[in-house]
């Protein structure tokens, strides 16, 4: 098992979500975090889309710290390639600040309902 | 690659951040959480609060920067009293950069 610790725009939780359910990974954790990358933060992350000209003048500045929803999926060795593809061809846009994918060893997963361990306890 | 993952007091993880940015590790999430710890959350007076408000700071770096990043958190985050905070640090198969899909930090 693999634990994919996925941080990405709010704005694309939507999109991202429905392209996993396609692939057949329906089940995920989402928090909202905030965060900066390496360019310590830049505007352009609300619910709507900014205006060039807001952005361009923003940019040395910029927000300190960014919104950002950080997605916990957990799925099987076999299947994290496809799903890092999928996250990564939904969340790309031009700009700098579409998040990050971590790939974390898991040893132990519980299903509560039934008392299932292992990979049997993920879908 | 190692994950490090941060609970620490909130009014002390400004500091950290500021601090860890001054050394160079300016990537960085953090996130609002409730715990608690051995000492079973803290009384005052005569209420008892069960959780306590808690920051934390995860971040991945390469496996010779942890422990400098631990330094710079023990540094700043320390004040001596229970509830300064843990830090965990776990594994880490892979890293992608979404925008270039490189791996790699």
């Amino acid at each position: 098992m693999k634990e994919i610790i996925a941080i990405i725009r709010p704005k694309k939780v939507g999109p991202t979500r429905n392209a996993l359910e396609q692939l057949g990974f329906p089940s995920m954790t989402a928090t909202a975090v905030t965060g900066r990358g390496l360019q310590r933060g830049i505007a352009g992350e609300v619910n709507m889309d900014c205006p060039p000209e807001l952005l361009a003048a923003n940019k040395p500045g910029g927000m300190k710290y960014i919104p950002k929803r950080l997605l916990s999926i957990v799925v099987q060795n076999s299947d994290v390639d496809a799903v890092v593809k999928t996250i990564i061809e939904v969340n790309q846009t031009a700009q700098i600040g579409d998040g990050k994918i971590f790939i974390c060893p898991l040893e132990i997963a519980v299903r509560v309902r039934t008392d299932e361990r292992g990979d049997d306890a993920v879908l | 690659m190692k994950m490090i993952r941060a609970i620490l007091r909130p009014e002390t993880a400004e500091g950290v951040a500021e601090a860890l940015a001054d050394a160079g590790f300016v990537s960085m999430t953090q996130a609002h959480v409730f715990g608690r710890g051995k000492q079973k959350g803290i009384t005052v007076g005569t209420i008892r609060y069960e959780e306590l408000p808690k920051t934390l700071i995860l971040m991945v770096v390469e496996d010779k920067s942890v422990d400098d990043v631990i330094d710079i958190i023990k540094d700043r985050a320390y004040t001596g009293n229970f509830g300064d905070g843990k830090v965990f640090v776990s594994p880490v198969d892979a890293a992608y950069t979404v925008r270039t899909g490189a791996k790699g930090l």
